[in-house]
Order: structure tokens, then sequence, then C-alpha cells
């Protein structure tokens, strides 16, 4: 008796559990559904926090705006809170279901190559194509890092960002070296960095990030802004193959050799091994007076603004950026990589169409504006220069003006796998246990193993 | 008697030592905590709760902590009932492949949780239990019951069989048994696994972020990561706040358990098998 | 007792139907990706294939999945089975038959690192270890100059971490084990002129065997997993050096997204897991 009672009792108990967990998933997920007769569009992008910019940019009355002239489409912000890598973790997992893919996602171009082979993206072609804005008021180089490999377009660049050299002008008059700081070769910034070495003992000459544990940006900020400086690249986009052994990155090797090793110029190997050697670099050496150049985006000097995490009186005065040099100069003189962020409409997305007509009125002149002016970045049209306020903020001008020299990475799904090799090789070289040479056949080697024979190639 | 105090004395020393060993790495936090531009360093500060006002004075962080407590407190009691349930027929009975069941169980959680999250997910969307605090909380229930059922089946085998054979005697079933002869005896053993589940999946960040959509429904091991901005940009003052109040829970918790722990952990059980 | 026993088997049913649903699938999913092309985002996200043991092949290749494996195993020595497992029991040992007051003071102060959540544990140890953080303001009283431990002793950092994170784990279980000696069997062997160090290892420990061998197990298969304290502190570096399977695994699965050679990755965890645990009850002559 006891025992049936126990039996019936024990079997009420897990299929009410079962039940419950499906009424309570009920009516949770994704986005689509059409409430009050409206058509939803879910935007998902990173989100830092309570304080973060972007969400607050969405919330004080862009969205009101934009449901009062489009009254039959409402807007739902759903930001991840996450770091960057789990973020993009996250939104691959969310796309791969229509219950879970938002409407418009913030991609890195870093990804969205990637992500738009493994059909996770819709082609934008012709909506861009019935859009005169696109022709006429987008920088003509950012295209490249929106572009997929099949040369479909896969997102509408909404920030973007260079790289150079950022220096305190303060320690280079000191040393005798002419402020601004305008470097026409590598050559003339390692000499530069020798100068401060002699004149100025204690302070670090040049900072540039090789360790590991910094990750991508190793690659980035390191070896392909000296890499795009030479007259080789690492990817030839013509028979799709990686360039793994090349004079120009045995010369890239070489530099770094130098500045670490040979003129011993660059930071300690505590600092630059460090996961966090750039806000080292940024919030204390630079502040301190101990660190004379840095190699790093245009956001870094952002860090000594008054709300900055290192605030520094007069920063316009005391700091300043430099493009960086090509190798001996040849044209066009200076290089940069650039990064940034790009709006994209899911492949199983619900409300395509709405979607499009948000993401149109989100790049037009004044909010596209307005976001990357919130943020400190640069700015994907040519046309906000024009908008109050945009060039006004210290050094954005100097940055914005590299963006006619930049270059993106050849980001597509092979990329991670060359860059994991080239952080490693990068800080291995840098910290003097190997020849600026073997980096390059371990490079060849390595990536040969990973990629296959088929997917490599010697210049 | 003069060498056995001395010994005694040098135990208490290395005892001391021991203790500060454990206690200096939370200097740091509690500085910090009260230290609105804290650094990496450790540094005196101005003392000030600005740090613990901006984090208190934010809705989302206390719903969060909300989330948690639901999330981790409900897994921790349906993984005691489970483990308690389990447990007793594992403790009681010969079967055969127990053993072989119950380790193999056991080993299977040595598997890193992010190597197993992207088929849950995957499941979860078949499922359509994406977003469901209530289907999270199964999942790390289940997670978390093979080490629950394997220390509970340990405390229960040294809880002496006679009592209930008495209580069976008496009428009792065996429902009735363990209810009212082998859990109260075991309370000890039950708040050491409700504690040990609970400060577990209280600090878990990677399955309610993968498993949940929405940001208000995100418990604080993931609202955690608001103090990172981006360019690796860290608050450390309210990080140290944050995770001062964050470790709070768990604290309690084992306060409140406090009197049931010193018996708690025996496991010589595990070995009668 | 046999007539009781089929309502009892009831009692197993919640439990079996949790860990077949929300645990064995995903596990047995996880084993058979190993054997794909998984990957996150690519076009190998598009089409997934059956690669039979081709990650196993360039898993046993590739030069940072052996150092990983041996970093494993050196923070598993190290922080497992020395670390938490000795210094557990000699808390433990010491703390017998002292004043009530004291060893509960002491005990809070070790369980403190034990409830704080990995996450913060992580940044405690970052600025402990940092280079004007507490440990070198300490060393700086006896006149020795900052040591950057994070990236000079990355290893020992990160053992030292979790060490403090776990012990107190292994403590209380000793505790309670040595809390079960009866008391007049030291005492006698006391009387018959046994040293401490007699006692401890012919009467003690012996007694205690059971419980040693289940926390080293619990404890080593936990210490396996450990991946937020690691990545939070050091992220797997310098270079290579404190690269341990769990974050070699995470780098291929979700930094480089070859999902497929992530969850071959990790399943040599599981041997490893399997393997110490059969090593301990093998040395230990301890049936489990």
């Amino acid at each position: 008796m006891k025992t049936n009672k126990l039996k019936v009792s024990m079997t009420a108990a897990m299929a009410s559990l079962l039940l419950l967990t499906a009424a309570c998933s009920n009516g949770d997920s994704g986005s689509g559904a059409a409430a009050e007769g409206k058509e939803e569009v879910t935007i998902t992008f990173r989100s830092s926090g309570s304080e973060d910019t972007l969400t607050k940019y969405f919330e004080s009355g862009l969205i009101d705006k934009f449901e009062e002239a489009n009254p039959d489409i409402k807007i739902n912000i759903a930001p991840v809170l996450a770091s960057e890598g789990d973020y993009t973790s996250k939104i691959v997992l969310q796309m791969k279901s229509p219950d879970t893919a938002p409407d418009i996602v913030a991609e890195d171009t870093s990804i969205i190559k990637s992500d738009a082979a493994a059909g996770y993206l819709e082609p934008l072609d012709t909506q861009v194509a019935g859009w005169s804005d696109w022709q006429d008021k987008f920088i003509e180089n950012l295209k490249a890092g929106v572009t997929g490999e099949d040369g479909k377009i896969y997102g509408v660049p909404a920030t973007s960002d260079t790289r150079g050299i950022w220096y305190n002008k303060e320690l280079l008059a000191e040393a005798g070296i002419e402020v601004p700081f305008q470097p026409a070769s590598w050559e003339e910034v390692l000499e530069a960095a020798r100068t401060i070495k002699d004149k100025l003992p204690g302070v670090t000459p040049l900072n540039m990030i090789v360790g590991k544990s910094s990750g991508e940006g190793v690659t980035m900020q390191t070896l392909e802004m000296l890499l795009y400086g030479t007259n080789d690249t690492l990817y030839n986009e013509e028979t799709k193959k990686w360039v793994v052994n090349s004079p120009g990155l045995l010369d890239s090797f070489n530099f770094i050799h130098q500045l670490f090793n040979v003129d011993q110029t660059g930071p300690s190997m505590q600092v630059a091994l460090n996961g966090q050697a750039g806000s080292i670099a940024f919030q204390q050496l630079f502040p301190q007076g101990k660190l004379a150049m840095a190699v790093d985006g245009s956001w870094a000097g952002s860090t000594w603004f008054e709300n900055g995490a290192a605030p520094i009186e007069n920063v316009a005065d005391k700091m300043g950026f430099a493009p960086f040099p090509t190798q001996n100069g040849q044209e066009p003189g200076a290089i940069t990589m650039s990064g940034g962020w790009a709006w994209s409409i899911p492949a199983q997305a619900q409300n395509k169409e709405a979607a499009w007509k948000f993401l149109e009125f989100l790049m037009n002149q004044e909010n596209a504006t307005a976001r990357v002016v919130a943020e400190g970045n640069l700015s994907p049209r040519n046309d906000s220069v024009d908008v109050a306020g945009y060039t006004d903020r210290t050094f954005v001008a100097e940055a914005q003006a590299l963006l006619d020299v930049a270059h993106f990475r050849p980001a597509n799904d092979e990329y991670a796998t060359v860059s994991a090799q080239i952080q490693s090789l990068v800080e291995s070289v840098a910290s003097g246990k190997l020849a600026p040479a073997d980096a390059v056949q371990q490079l060849q080697d390595n990536v040969t193993r990973s990629l296959g024979a088929d997917k490599v190639e010697v210049k | 008697m003069v060498k056995h105090r001395l010994q005694r004395n040098i135990q208490y020393g290395i005892l001391v030592v021991l203790g500060l060993c454990f206690l200096v790495p939370l200097f740091w936090i509690l500085l910090a905590s009260f230290d609105t531009h804290a650094q990496q360093g450790i540094k005196m500060p101005n003392f000030t709760l600005d740090n613990f006002s901006a984090v208190l004075g934010d809705s989302g962080n206390l719903r969060s902590f909300g989330v948690g407590i639901i999330l981790s407190g409900g897994q921790a009691t349906l993984v005691v009932i489970a483990s308690v349930l389990a447990a007793y027929p594992l403790s009681r009975y010969e079967m055969r492949f127990k053993k072989s069941f119950l380790l193999s169980i056991l080993f299977m959680t040595s598997l890193p949780i992010t190597a197993v999250m992207v088929p849950v997910f995957q499941m979860f969307l078949y499922f359509k239990l994406q977003n469901s605090i209530f289907a999270t909380m199964l999942f790390l229930t289940a997670s978390s019951l093979p080490y629950g059922i394997w220390m509970m089946k340990s405390f229960m085998d040294s809880v002496p069989i006679d009592l209930e054979e008495a209580a069976w005697i008496d009428g009792a079933s065996v429902w009735g048994g363990l209810r009212k002869v082998v859990a109260p005896l075991m309370l000890p053993g039950i708040a050491t696994i409700a504690i040990f589940t609970f400060s577990g999946s209280w600090g878990n960040f990677f399955v309610p972020y993968i498993l949940l959509q929405t940001p208000d429904k995100l418990p604080a091991s993931v609202t955690i990561y608001q103090f990172f901005g981006s360019h690796g940009l860290v608050e450390y003052g309210r990080l140290a706040a944050f995770s001062l109040l964050y470790t709070m829970p768990s604290v309690v918790l084992y306060m409140f358990s406090q009197r049931y722990m010193s018996k708690g952990f025996s496991m010589g059980g595990a070995t009668k098998g | 007792m046999k007539r009781k026993s089929r309502g009892a088997f009831l009692f197993l049913t919640p439990s079996v139907l949790l860990l077949l649903i929300f645990f064995i699938v995903p596990i047995i999913l996880t084993v058979y990706f190993a054997f794909t092309n998984m990957a996150l985002t690519g076009s190998a996200a598009r089409n997934l294939e059956f690669v039979g043991f081709r990650n196993f092949t360039n898993m046993f290749q590739d030069p940072d999945f052996r150092i990983s494996v041996w970093r494993t195993l050196v923070f598993l020595i190290f922080s497992a089975v020395i670390g938490q497992v000795v210094l557990g029991f000699i808390l433990a040992l010491l703390m017998k038959e002292k004043n009530v007051t004291f060893r509960r003071i002491i005990g809070i102060i070790v369980i403190a690192g034990w409830v704080t959540p990995e996450i913060v544990v992580a940044f405690c140890m970052v600025a402990f270890f940092s280079d004007n953080g507490t440990l070198n303001q300490i060393i700086g009283w006896f006149g020795i100059s900052p040591v950057s431990w994070l990236f000079s002793f990355p290893m020992v950092s990160v053992i030292i971490a979790n060490i403090w994170h776990g012990t107190a784990f292994s403590m209380m279980v000793y505790q309670s084990a040595l809390d079960e000696i009866p008391k007049d069997i030291e005492e006698a062997a006391t009387i018959d002129g046994a040293g401490n160090f007699k006692i401890l290892s012919y009467i003690t420990i012996p007694m205690v065997k059971g419980s040693i061998v289940t926390n080293m197990m619990l404890v080593t298969l936990q210490t396996l997993g450990v991946f937020t304290l690691i990545y939070t502190m050091t992220g797997g570096g310098p270079g290579t050096a404190t690269q341990t399977l769990p974050v070699f695994m995470y780098n291929q699965a979700f930094v480089n997204y070859q999902f497929g050679y992530g969850t071959a990755i990790s399943l040599v965890l599981l041997v490893i897991g399997i393997v110490a645990s059969l090593f301990y009850m093998k040395s230990m002559k301890v049936k489990v």
C-alpha cells in the first residue's frame, strides 16, 4: 500500500517537473512574435555594464524617435554583458536558430567573414544597392572589412579605429627629437627609440604589444602594422592562400628582434608579456612620464581624458599621435590596420525588412556620428566630419586621416589559427628565444601543418 | 609534560602562521572595495562607501543577486532532495554494477563544463528551453548530482541500519524510515552538500551565460563582467565591492550551517562500498 | 529487506532522469563531436562531417598539446595532491583538540578562500601577486626587491591560488574523519611509548585511509576542470607556462572556434581523471 502510494507520488512529481519545465520555456524565447500587432526588431550588441555607452545611446531617445516615425515597428535592445571573446561565442550560438537569433547583431569585423561563410548572416547587397548613402557617404576602404569571401556585403560598418604611434611630446622634445613626431621609415622609429634610450635613462623608449596573453592585439597591432608597411601581405586575395614565408615577414620579425633584443629599446619583459600590457602602458607608464612612445589603437588616448582611467591635464599639449611609417617610406608613406564593429542581419532573423529599416536609420549621418562621438571611435561615414563636435575631439583628426591608408585583417575562418601561431612566434622573438629567420620557418611549418599545404604559399 | 606543552605551543605557532597565509590575499579586496581609485597594487584608501553605494544603488545588480540566489538556491535544494533519495537504495541495497555506475558518472564530471555547454545549448534549443531559468536550474542540478550522490551515499553509509529496521518493525514504510530516521541523522551531511553545491554554482559564469538570453534573467556571476570595460580598462574599486558582496551569500550560508559542519565531512563510509 | 526493495528503487528515478536528460545525453554528444569537424563559425560550421580520428591524430602531433598535458599534470600534482590534500591534512591534524574558539577562527579564515567564487579568487590573487601588490610589500619588509610573480613564477602563482581556494574542503573532510577516531586508541599507543610520527603513520593515517582516497579523487576531478582561475589570472601564459588542458581546450574551441578539436582535447581530461582515481585506489589498497 505504502509503496504504491509512493510510486504514484513519485511519478506525479516527475511528470509535473517536466510539465513545469515546458511551461516555463513558453513565451520566453527569441524575437519575432508580433506584440500588439507590431513587428519586433531585436538588436544585440556587446555591453560593458550599467555604464555602457552604446546602451545609453539607444535609450536616450533614439529608439523613441524611430518608433514614432514607424509606429508598426517595435525595437527591443538585448545587450550581451561579456568579454569580447565570450560575446562572439554567444552570438554564433544564438544565430544558429530562429528562436534565439536577433534581427540585428553587432559583428566585430574580425569575425564577420567567418560568420558569413558559416551561413549565419544575410547578404545585404540588394539593400545597400538601393541606399544612396552607401555609395556616396561610406569610406570606400572600410567596405572591405564587411565583404565576405564570396564578395557579398554582410554588414554596414558602424565604428572604426586606426593604429599609430602615441608619444609623449615633452619626453621627445627633451631628447631632441622634432615634435610633432613624423617618422618616415622604420629606421627613423628605431633611431628615435635609441636616442631616447641614450638621453633619457629610466624611460622606456617604445612599447609594442608582444605578449601572447594580449591575444589578437599582438598580430594586429604589432606584426601586421609592420608587415602591411612592407611590400608583402599575410594573405593573397587572388590565390586565396596564406603567405607564410616572405621577405616582408622576415623584415617584420627582424624589426621586433632589433627593438627588443639588439637595441633593447622595448619595454621590460615583465610589462611586455603581461596580459594587461596595454593598460599598464597607458594608465601607468605614460602618465608617469616613464614611456616615450607606444604603438596602439586610436581609442587608447581616451584613457587620459577627464573621464578616463588616468586623466592628464591639457592632454593635447602633452601627448601626440603619429602615423606609423611604411618600411622604407614607400607609398603611401604610412599605414594602419583598422578594425571596428559592423551591424549585420542574421540569416535566421525574423523581421529582416523592418531590421533593415532601423539599420538605415541607425546609420544616417546624425545617428552614426552620435554613436562614435559617444564611444570615442572613428566614424565610417565621410560626412561625419561635417557634424559639429566630431573633429573637435582631441586626437580624432589625426586618427581619422589614417583611414585612407587603412588595411583590414584577412579575417576569414582560418585567420584565428594563423593569428594564434603569429602571437606565440612574436612573443618568442621578442623574448629572444627565437631568431627571426627561425620564426618565419616555424610559421610556415605550423600553418602548413594546421591548414594543409594547399592553403599556403611562399614568396 | 614540559615537552608536551612545548610541542603544543609549536603547533599553535604553525597554525597561526598558516592562518595568516590564508588571510593576506584577502587584504586587497577589503581595501580596494573602500577605494574609488583602486588599482591592482595594494594601498591604503581614503575610506569611502561610494563603491558599495554605486553597486547597491543599481537595481540591475540587486536583481542579478536575486536571480543568482533563486538559481543556486533552487539547485542546491533539488540536489539535496534528489541525492538523498538516490543515495538511499545505493547505500542500503546490493546492486549489480552499482559501483561502476557511480564511478563512471563521477568521472564524467572531470570534463570541462565549457566543452559540454555547446551540446547542452543545442539540446535546449531543440526542446525550446532556451532562456528558461528553471531549465537552467535543472541542468545545474544534474551537473552537480554526481558529486551530491557520491557524498550523500558516503554519509548515509555511516548511519547504522539497525535504527531503520527498528522503525520498520514499528510499522514505518521505507519512505517513513528515510524521512523520520535517516534524514535527521544526516543533517550535517545534507548541510555540507547544500553549501558545496550552492558555492559551486553561485560562481558559475558559463552555464547561465550560454543558456539564458534576456539580460534581466542573468545572475550575479554574469553581471560581474560589467566592471571590465572595453580594451582592458577595469574598475577595480567597484569590482572589489561587488565581489565582496558577491561572496556574502556563501559566507552567510556557511555560518548558518556551521553547527552541522564539523560532523558533516567524514567520507570514511565511502570505503565500505 | 528484500521485501522493501522494490519501492526503494523508485527513489533513484528523479536522479536517473535528471542525469540522463541533462548530463549523459550532452556528454554523449560531446564525445560524438570529438570525431567531427564541428566549428562554431566559418564554412565548417555549415556542414558537420564525421572525421574519424583526425582530431586525435592532429592533437598528438601538436606540440602545444603535449605541453598542456604536462602543465595539467604539474598543476594537478602540486595544487591538488601535494597542496590541498597534504596541507588540508596538516591543518586538520594540528587543529585537533585545540581550543574551540581558536579552531573556529582559523577554520573561518581557511574557509573564506573556499566560499569565495573562483572569479573573485582570481582577482584577489592577481592583486596579491601584482608588482606593487601585497606579497611584494611583505617581502619588501625583509629587504627583498619586488618580484613579478605572474611573469617569473606563473605556475607557482596559479598553484598557490588554487591551494588557497581549495584546501578548506580537504581540511573539513579530514577534520571530521579524525574526530571519528576513538581517543583511547591513540592514548593507548602513547602509553606504549609510540612517538607522534609512529602514531600518525601506523594508527591515524590507516584509520582515515578511506577518507583520504575519496577526498583525493574528488579534489583531483575538480582540479582537472579548473579553468576560470587560470584563465583570469594568466590566460594560460606567459607563453604556454600555465596552459593546462582546460585552457588549451577553451582556446581551440572558443577562440579558434574549432569545437570538434576542442572536445577531443577535453576527452583527454576524462582519461586523466579515470587513471588518477584508479591509481589512488590501487596504491592505497582501498576499494571504493
